[in-house]
């Protein structure tokens, strides 16, 4: 059939235009991408530099009553457009005189060859007024979102704070960026007949959308009874700092962080990141004797101990390991319960053995230590748990006792939760919820159960073993007139950077507690890093806890127990 | 290259031998063609996600939004064409008229202003249940379908006028009119050229063929003159400079976006161009971010692709057994080739500015099925050739 086909010269005509067609394309490509290129590429920079990019407001940040921590304000941004200026210099002395910047440096700006430049950004909304009123050629004002958090430097460690474009740096804002930031337009700045560069109008109908808003699981209240009562110990104590959070055991919220010294997020500028680091999560520390409590909670699950069990203190003093052990109270035979509730160094150190060193590990990586509490805050530290095989002779003890193990305060006030909720251990949360602009709930968070390391037996007779310390032990001091309060305290000596030996003098006082005892609503961890003077965890931190318990409590609407009011109506 | 049909050898050298392997003979469906179809479709594939990511983001808030509709098409597309090219290609000959009656129904429809769904100025959607389609991307392939069945029945006789030549031109007429309405010229020139190119190869009289010429060009004169928006674009296409905000803003885009990649691009997903300057730059402009993310390498291999895809379309036609599946073939082969082409020159800036889209590579769900649709039958095509006979471009 093809030997009969008389079209083939006509194919390949067909074929020879479509190719000669492609062969243009080609040529044409050639022509744009490489003849033309240094020239077109030079007008898209030129295009590009001549767009702006409006961006939504930045969305709150608000606590669980719906308080605002941390909001945009719109305050006016300074623009010029060099090329309308016919004289730059005078501009820039007008501006000078009501910006407060340097004249010469704003007329080396005005100066430049773009269609587009920043003056000052977010200036003061008085500023922008008076520039109004001079209303020079060539300079605009367009309003743009700045941050600012009205209530100072409260919550600061947590909210974290933003940059000069929006941008989250630290804490929640950091975190929640991505919620927070607003939609991104970007605007190409158009041309009107005189060849002004100007902002396209009917910006504001098309205005990109805000930004998220944020609850938080933070009482305001709570937060700032918390706030006050570790400042003022801090100074008290002459302390280097401190810590203090507040937790709900039964879900993980978090209702205050406190971390002292504060700083205010509106005034970041010459603060050094040690200043607003979250040391509650960030930082690990050697807890001292509140770690008995964690090893007591695995003897009793383990059947090892029983409250009544006796145990020898050795008089106050023990050898392991060629080292010795003190106790700083000298005892003989005492019940298991007393080892805690006088915080016998000893006792615990003899629990701890008859644990196991596998036991006494499982238990503790069972609480959360040495692995992170994936609270939804940046930065956070797993802190440090050595495996057993890595661990020296003398190590079981130490750790009985808060050393050679070091924790965040989120981890302790965690475990300590697990204690007064019957035995769950919690994913702590600071964020509650997620809202668009408009209001509709994007996201929500609520309890986490990451798992159980003790039974609720366990957990119930581990609190009647701690209502012993606040009752007739070191913790007398945390006691809350009304409440039955439960808790550890913990006194670690630290170790002297010079030395790298513990020191006799560098102290962390702590009180990890929770109440009531019988139904907790609050667990709070206190730690008062090297106060002066007195070090004893019961004397620094206990009081604080019963300061923040005694107003948080009655804030909360917690009735205190029948059998006080009569002790109270006897005096 | 082609030993017999050695015109186009200096203009274009095959990544492969032609005809060599297929010489043996066997019912195989062309593996280069089907080689080109799978390298454009994933470079689309690339592309729209790069152009779409960012707006698809704004708009939908799901930057993936439409990479996972393109991915769809590109699924249904290719399973359509392994069931075209398994499908013998002759059944298309007894369907081409109720095909032919259906297309010229949804054409009517779409112009109803209750069913057809407006977009750019435009009436060219039909919505059907979740989806919608666009009846103009069907027509091109129809209109194929139609002529390769008309073409075989008058074999011989298209050289009379009354019987053979002016009976195509009025159905075809028809059609395009139907598409005129919507209206979509782009699709229109398209039909219009693979019409005169089917007439062409199947050896209509050339003094019909240019006698046309003073018919058309009045006619497009008219329609021209009389739509405000192209005349704007053809005085945009002959000074796109004159106003860069405006009209020629799209063209003028394009160009920046071609020159800013240069020799080897910006990098895939570096493009700036597509963040808002460049419009359409996921449909009909998708080569234009080619040009600015994999630039001229990029580009160039692309039109090299359409290039060889064009050379073995009319390999196939060649070597086709019956008169049907050569009009078949060269028909999709023009249909292809010429979208490209026409595509190509506007984004280019040689050609005034049509809504037309790069076959196989850019976004749009009517256009990639009918196109990957056209390939299963070429692929079909091609299983049905002659032992033996090397043939390339002209057969023998």
């Amino acid at each position: 059939m093809t030997t009969k086909d008389p079209y083939r010269g006509r194919r390949i005509v067909a074929a020879f235009l479509l190719m000669m067609g492609f062969v243009l394309v080609l040529f044409r490509l050639f022509s744009l991408q490489v003849l033309q290129a240094e020239e077109l590429t030079a007008r898209a920079d030129r295009q590009h530099r001549k767009t702006v990019t409006v961006e939504g407001g930045r969305g709150g940040i608000y606590d669980r009553q719906g308080n605002p921590l941390a909001i945009n304000m719109d305050v006016p941004s300074v623009f010029g457009v060099p090329a309308s200026l016919e004289n730059p210099s005078g501009v820039a002395r007008d501006l000078a005189r009501v910006l407060h910047i340097r004249a010469d440096e704003i007329e080396k700006k005005l100066k430049q060859e773009r269609s587009f430049v920043w003056i000052a950004r977010k200036v003061d909304p008085e500023q922008g007024r008076s520039l109004e009123r001079l209303s020079l050629d060539g300079i605009g004002t367009v309003l743009e979102g700045r941050r600012f958090y009205p209530k100072g430097p409260l919550l600061a460690h947590v909210l974290g704070f933003a940059g000069m474009d929006g941008q989250g740096l630290e804490g929640i804002e950091r975190r929640y960026e991505s919620y927070l930031r607003g939609e991104k337009q970007l605007v190409v700045l158009q041309r009107d007949a005189l060849g002004r560069t100007v902002f396209p109008k009917g910006l504001n109908e098309q205005a990109p959308a805000a930004g998220h808003t944020i609850m938080l699981t933070i009482d305001e209240v709570i937060q700032y009874i918390t706030e006050k009562e570790l400042d003022e110990a801090v100074a008290a104590s002459k302390a280097k700092g401190g810590i203090a959070i507040v937790m709900e055991p039964r879900t993980g919220a978090i209702l205050a962080l406190a971390i002292s010294p504060k700083f205010d997020p509106n005034i970041v500028k010459g603060i050094s990141a040690d200043r607003w680091r979250n040391r509650a999560l960030t930082d690990a520390y050697e807890p001292g004797s509140t770690m008995k409590v964690f090893i007591a909670a695995a003897a009793l699950e383990e059947k090892v101990m029983e409250p009544g069990t006796m145990v020898y203190a050795e008089n106050g003093r023990m050898t392991v390991a060629n080292t010795v052990i003190h106790d700083h109270e000298k005892s003989g035979w005492i019940t298991f319960a007393q080892v805690i509730q006088k915080s016998s160094n000893i006792g615990a150190a003899k629990t701890a053995m008859a644990l196991g060193e596998e036991r006494a590990y499982r238990y503790l990586r069972a609480f959360g230590f040495g692995e992170r509490t994936e609270i939804d805050l940046p930065g956070e530290a797993a802190g440090l748990v050595k495996e057993p095989r890595d661990w020296g002779r003398r190590s079981l003890a130490s750790i009985a006792i808060g050393q050679e193990i070091g924790v965040t305060a989120l981890q302790l006030v965690t475990a300590a939760s697990a204690v007064a909720n019957g035995g769950w251990l919690m994913k702590p949360y600071v964020v509650s919820d997620i809202r668009s602009s408009q209001g509709q709930v994007v996201a929500q968070f609520g309890p986490q159960v990451r798992r159980r390391p003790i039974s609720a037996e366990t957990a119930r007779t581990l609190t009647g073993i701690m209502e012993g310390v606040v009752t007739n032990g070191t913790g007398s001091r945390a006691a809350v007139s009304g409440f039955r309060v439960a808790g550890k305290t913990g006194t670690a000596q630290k170790i002297d950077p010079q030395t790298g030996a513990y020191s006799s003098t560098l102290f962390v006082g702590s009180f990890t507690g929770f109440v009531p005892a019988e139904d907790p609503r609050l667990a709070i961890v206190v730690i008062v890093d090297e106060p002066h003077a007195e070090a004893w965890g019961g004397v620094v931190a206990a009081p604080v806890f019963r300061k923040i318990a005694e107003q948080a409590l009655p804030y909360l609407g917690v009735s205190s127990r029948a059998p006080v009011r009569l002790a109270m109506a006897s005096y | 290259m082609s030993r017999r049909g050695g015109l186009q050898a200096g203009t274009l050298a095959l990544p492969w031998p032609m005809g060599g392997a297929s010489a043996k003979g066997g019912a195989a469906a062309d593996r280069s063609v089907l080689a080109v179809t799978v390298v454009l479709a994933l470079v689309g594939l690339v592309m729209v996600f790069s152009a779409s990511a960012v707006v698809a983001g704004n708009r939908y808030h799901d930057s993936i939004y439409f990479l996972k509709r393109h991915l769809v098409w590109l699924a249904f597309g290719f399973l359509l064409l392994q069931a075209s090219s398994r499908l013998d290609y002759t059944v298309w000959r007894k369907l081409a008229l109720p095909i032919l009656a259906v297309t010229c129904l949804l054409l009517v429809l779409v112009l109803i202003p209750s069913l057809g769904v407006v977009a750019k100025g435009a009436r060219r959607w039909l919505r059907l249940g979740p989806i919608s389609v666009q009846p103009a991307e069907m027509v091109k392939l129809v209109v194929v379908l139609y002529l390769a069945g008309y073409l075989t029945r008058k074999e011989g006789r298209i050289t009379e006028f009354a019987r053979g030549f002016l009976p195509p031109l009025l159905v075809v007429g028809l059609l395009a009119g139907l598409v005129l309405l919507q209206p979509d010229l782009g699709t229109v020139v398209v039909i219009g050229l693979v019409t005169l190119g089917l007439l062409f190869l199947a050896g209509a009289r050339l003094v019909h063929l240019f006698g046309l010429v003073p018919f058309v060009l009045p006619a497009a004169a008219v329609l021209i003159w009389k739509s405000p928006y192209r005349l704007q674009r053809l005085m945009t296409f002959l000074d796109p400079m004159k106003d860069p905000t405006g009209a020629g803003f799209q063209v003028n885009q394009s160009f920046l976006a071609f020159g800013s990649g240069g020799l080897f691009g910006v990098g895939l997903g570096e493009g700036e161009q597509k963040l808002f300057f460049l419009p359409e730059a996921h449909t009909d402009f998708v080569l234009a971010l080619a040009g600015e993310e994999l630039g001229l390498v990029g580009t160039g291999a692309i039109m090299l692709c359409y290039a060889a895809l064009v050379l073995k379309g009319f390999q196939i036609a060649a070597r086709a057994r019956e008169p049907f599946g050569r009009h078949l073939a060269l028909g999709i082969t023009l249909l292809i080739g010429l979208q490209a082409l026409i595509n190509a020159g506007v984004v280019t800036g040689m050609l005034p500015t049509k809504g037309l889209t790069l076959p196989l590579v850019s976004y749009g769900g009517s256009s990639l099925m009918v196109n990957l649709l056209a390939i299963g039958i070429l692929l079909s095509v091609s299983r049905d050739r002659q032992g033996g006979q090397g043939g390339g471009i002209g057969g023998r």
